[in-house]
C-alpha cells in the first residue's frame, strides 16, 4: 500500500496514538504522544526510535520546547519536561485534571497547556515553573498559538482568543461557527486567522482581525464524507497541520483520509490514499518536504476491534502544497 | 439558629427552590455551605462522577443512573439555576428513553416525565403527548399531576375527566388516585359553595385587587419571570395545600383565589355589565364607522385609511418634534450572547433570535428523526457514537470517553489486585498517581 514516497515508523506505540510533532529545528525528528503511557523520539531518517519516557497515566499531547527539550501531558494531569539529551524527565507541575494540549509559543518563550479542569496554564520553560492559571468557560479541547496570540476551543463550541503578553482579560470571545464539537484549531503559520475543524465533516477559515472587510472572508466547507448507498457518512474531522511555508494545510478525517486544501483559492489540492484507520494527528515538517500521519483508532465509535494504529512519514511535494497560481 | 449549620440555611431559605418531595435537610446545609468553589470542589467531582457513569454504564438498569443524577442535582442545587443544568438533564433523560417500552411505565421514569412538563412552558402538550405515546398511562402519579396542571388553569371539568381516564385505564396505585380525586371534587365543591354564598353579598371589587399570598403564574421559559401585573388571570387559581376537606378555609370572601364558573350567574351577568356604565365622553371618531352619508357606490373612490385612521387625502400632519416613546418590549429583544463588551469584541454578532422552540417541540423532533434513521431516510448519518458524547449536561470528547474507560479498567485490575479500587473518574489525577 504504501509507495516509494512514503513508509511506516517502525517500533511504533502499542496503544492509540494521540500526537505526532517534529522538531523545530529538522525535519529528522518526531516526537509521539501515545494511549500506551509513552512519550517516544523517532528518527525520521534512519527509521528508528531513538529514545521513549513514560508518564504514570495515557498520554494526550506532546511538544517540543527546543530541539533537546520535550514537554508532555495527560490523564495523570502532570506536566512534564524530559531532556533529549541526557534522557531525564522533570515534573514541572500539574492541573487539577488531565491536560489535553500542550503547545509552545516561541514569540513570548512560554508553554502552553489546556485541561479539562477549565484552564489554560503558562509555564516559564527555563526556571521551569508556573507562570499563571487562567480559567476558561469550559473544559479545553485544543489550542494553537499565532505568534504572541493563543487560540483556544474549549467543549460548548466556544472559542477564546488570549493576548499571551497581557492575560489579563479575553481579547476574544467567539462562538465556534461550526454546529457541532470542536476537534481541532490549528493557526495560519501567516498569524492572519485560524482553521477550525468539527466532529461533523466541516472546516471552518476563520481570521483574528476583527474589522468587518477581514470578516467577510471567513468561510466553512463539508469534507471528510463518504456516500456509501445514497446515505452521506459523516465522519469527525480530527487533525488539521500547516504547511508553514505555504499557509495551505492538511486534514486528517475518521474516515481515514488526509486532504490537503489551499484557504486561498478555496480548493483542495489533493487526496491521499485511504489509511487503515482514522487519523488521529498530522504533521507537517519545519521545512513542508515530509507530512507525518498517525493513523490510529480514536474509539468513535466504542471499545471496538480495530486495525493497528501506525505512524506513516510521507515526502510531500510542491505539487501536493504549493497553491496553484491563477 | 443553635448551630453554625443552621445559620446558612437560615439566611438563604429564599434561595431554595421547592421540592414536591421536599429536601434533606443535610444535602441543603452542605449544598449551601459549598458554594463558591473551584472546578475542584467535590460538587463538581461528583458531577464528573455522574456524567461517565452516564457512558459507561453497561448494566441492565441505564435509568437507575439518570434518576440518580437527577435526583442528586436537585438536592445539590437548591437555587435551581443554570449551573445545575437541571432542565437539560430531564429533557435529555426523557428523550434518551422514548423508544423503550419498558420505561414506559416505569414509577422513576414517568416522575421524570412529571418534572420535565413542569420545566415546560405548556405542561398540558406534555401530558397529551404522554399520553399519546402510552407514557405513564397506568401510572396513578401521571394522571394525578396531569389533572393538578388543568385545576392550575381552571378548567375543572377537565381536571375531573383525567380522573375519569385514569379509572379506565386501571392506574396504579388506585388508593392514591381515589385520594386524590376526592380531594379534587372536595375543593372544587367547597369552592362552588363559597362562590353561592359570595353572591348573595356581592361587592365585588371593580378594581381588579392584588391578592396577598398569592401564586403568580410565570412566564416565559424560566419560572423566575413573574408577570408585572399580578391580578385577575396571573394568579394561579389553586390552594394546593389544603387537600383535605376538612381543612379550614383559608380565603375569604375579597382574597378568594378559586373562580368557578357558573353557567347562571353568567349568563345574567354578561347584559347587565353593559348598561352599567354610560359614556363618559363621546367615542373617538376613529372608531365611527359609517361616517359618510349613503350615496352612490359606483365610480367613488375610496380614500385609502392609513392604519391610524387619517384618510390619505388630508394633510399630512408635521411631523412631531419630539421622539414619541417606544416601549421596549415593542420589539422583540435580540438576543445577545452572555457577556460581550462590544468594545473589546466586535467579531460576534447580536445572537438572532431562534425560532421558538420548546423542549417538547425539540423531544417531538428528535423522536421524528430516529424512526426516519430506522426506516432508512436519512440523508446523513454520523459515524461516531454521537448519543455518548451528548447524554448528560455536558459533552465529552472521544479522549475524555475513552478515558473514562481506562480508568475504569485501571479501578478494576486495582480491586482484583485487592488494593482499594478507587473510582473511575472521581479524581482523574488520584487514579492515574495511584498506580
Amino acid at each position: 500500500m504504501t509507495g516509494c514516497n512514503e513508509y511506516k515508523l517502525n517500533q511504533g506505540p502499542e496503544d492509540g496514538i494521540s500526537a505526532v510533532k517534529f522538531s523545530p529545528s529538522t525535519a529528522h525528528f518526531l516526537l509521539v504522544s501515545s494511549w500506551d503511557c509513552t512519550v517516544r523520539l523517532f528518527d525520521v531518517g534512519g527509521n528508528s526510535m531513538r529514545l521513549k519516557y513514560q508518564h504514570a497515566a495515557p498520554v494526550l499531547d506532546c511538544a517540543f520546547y527546543d530541539p533537546t527539550h520535550s514537554w508532555s501531558g495527560g490523564l495523570d494531569a502532570k506536566l512534564k519536561t524530559h531532556d533529549l539529551n541526557t534522557d531525564q524527565d522533570t515534573i514541572v507541575g500539574t492541573h487539577d485534571a488531565p491536560i489535553r494540549c500542550v503547545e509552545y509559543c516561541p514569540e513570548v518563550n512560554v508553554m502552553v497547556t489546556g485541561s479539562w479542569d477549565r484552564s489554560v496554564r503558562l509555564w516559564d520553560p527555563r526556571t521551569p515553573c508556573n507562570a499563571g492559571t487562567f480559567t476558561q468557560p469550559d473544559k479545553v479541547y485544543t489550542l494553537s498559538v499565532a505568534g504572541d496570540r493563543l487560540i483556544v476551543g474549549t467543549a460548548g463550541r466556544r472559542v477564546l482568543v488570549w493576548d499571551l503578553r497581557n492575560m489579563g482579560y479575553v481579547q476574544q470571545r467567539r462562538e465556534s461557527s461550526l454546529k457541532y464539537q470542536t476537534r481541532c484549531i490549528r493557526a495560519f503559520p501567516n498569524k492572519q486567522g485560524y482553521v477550525l475543524s468539527s466532529i461533523e465533516g466541516r472546516v471552518a477559515v476563520e481570521y483574528l482581525d476583527p474589522s468587518q472587510e477581514v470578516q467577510k472572508k471567513k468561510y466553512a466547507f463539508k469534507c471528510h464524507r463518504l456516500k456509501e448507498e445514497g446515505i452521506e457518512n459523516v465522519y469527525p474531522v480530527n487533525a488539521i497541520s500547516f504547511h508553514s511555508i505555504h499557509n495551505t494545510f492538511a486534514t486528517g478525517g475518521s474516515d481515514g483520509f488526509v486532504n490537503i486544501w489551499d484557504p486561498f483559492n478555496k480548493k483542495r489540492l489533493c487526496q491521499f490514499h485511504r489509511y487503515p484507520t482514522s487519523i488521529a494527528s498530522l504533521a507537517f515538517s519545519n521545512d513542508g518536504t515530509m507530512l507525518a500521519i498517525a493513523s490510529s483508532y480514536m474509539f468513535e465509535k466504542g471499545d471496538i476491534s480495530h486495525p493497528e494504529d501506525a505512524i506513516f512519514i510521507r515526502q510531500v511535494t510542491d505539487a501536493e502544497t504549493k497553491p496553484k497560481s491563477t | 439558629m443553635a448551630e453554625g449549620g443552621d445559620v446558612d440555611w437560615e439566611l438563604s431559605k429564599e434561595n431554595i427552590q421547592p421540592l414536591r418531595r421536599g429536601r434533606d435537610i443535610s444535602a441543603l446545609r452542605q449544598a449551601l455551605s459549598q458554594r463558591e468553589e473551584g472546578p475542584t470542589s467535590a460538587i463538581n467531582q461528583q458531577k464528573q462522577m455522574f456524567e461517565s457513569e452516564l457512558r459507561t454504564y453497561d448494566g441492565d438498569d441505564p435509568l437507575s443512573v439518570w434518576d440518580r443524577y437527577i435526583k442528586w442535582t436537585e438536592q445539590t442545587f437548591p437555587q435551581g439555576g443554570k449551573e445545575g443544568n437541571l432542565a437539560t438533564l430531564l429533557e435529555r433523560a426523557v428523550t434518551r428513553f422514548t423508544d423503550e417500552k419498558m420505561y414506559h411505565n416505569d414509577p422513576r421514569y414517568v416522575e421524570l416525565w412529571i418534572k420535565f412538563a413542569e420545566n415546560c412552558p405548556e405542561p398540558l402538550d406534555t401530558y397529551r403527548y404522554m399520553q399519546a405515546q402510552g407514557i405513564g398511562v397506568r401510572q396513578a402519579s401521571f394522571y394525578i399531576a396531569w389533572s393538578e396542571e388543568y385545576e392550575n388553569q381552571g378548567s375543572y371539568q377537565k381536571a375531573d375527566h383525567v380522573y375519569q381516564e385514569a379509572f379506565n385505564n386501571l392506574a396504579e396505585p388506585h388508593d392514591r388516585l381515589l385520594q386524590f380525586h376526592r380531594a379534587l371534587q372536595a375543593r372544587v365543591s367547597r369552592q362552588v359553595f363559597l362562590k353561592l354564598e359570595n353572591e348573595s353579598s356581592d361587592e365585588e371589587p371593580k378594581q381588579p385587587e392584588r391578592v396577598s399570598l398569592a401564586d403568580l403564574k410565570h412566564r416565559g421559559k424560566k419560572k423566575a419571570i413573574a408577570p408585572v401585573n399580578r391580578t385577575g388571570t396571573a394568579i394561579k387559581n389553586i390552594t394546593r395545600g389544603l387537600q383535605s376537606s376538612g381543612a379550614p378555609v383559608l380565603s375569604n370572601a375579597a382574597n378568594r383565589q378559586l373562580v368557578v364558573f357558573d353557567e347562571n350567574k353568567a349568563e345574567a351577568a354578561g347584559p347587565s355589565e353593559a348598561t352599567l356604565e354610560s359614556w363618559l365622553a363621546p367615542p373617538p371618531s376613529k372608531a365611527k364607522e359609517n361616517e359618510q352619508k349613503p350615496g352612490k357606490w359606483c365610480d367613488m373612490k375610496m380614500p385609502q385609511k392609513t392604519k391610524f385612521g387619517h384618510s390619505v387625502m388630508a394633510p399630512p400632519p408635521p411631523k412631531p418634534t419630539f421622539q414619541p416613546f417606544v416601549e421596549e418590549t415593542d420589539q422583540p429583544p435580540t438576543m445577545t450572547p452572555c457577556k460581550i463588551n462590544p468594545a473589546v469584541n466586535s467579531v460576534l454578532s447580536a445572537r438572532k433570535p431562534s425560532k421558538e422552540e420548546t423542549p417538547l417541540k425539540r423531544l417531538q423532533e428528535h423522536h421524528q428523526q430516529h424512526k426516519e434513521a430506522e426506516a432508512g431516510k436519512l440523508q446523513e448519518r454520523s459515524m461516531y457514537c454521537k448519543e455518548l458524547l451528548l447524554s448528560g449536561a455536558t459533552e465529552f470528547c472521544f479522549e475524555e470517553l475513552r478515558a473514562e474507560h481506562s480508568f475504569k479498567k485501571l479501578a478494576q485490575g486495582s480491586q482484583e489486585e485487592g488494593g482499594e479500587g478507587c473510582h473511575a473518574s472521581a479524581a482523574a489525577a488520584a487514579a492515574a498517581a495511584a498506580i
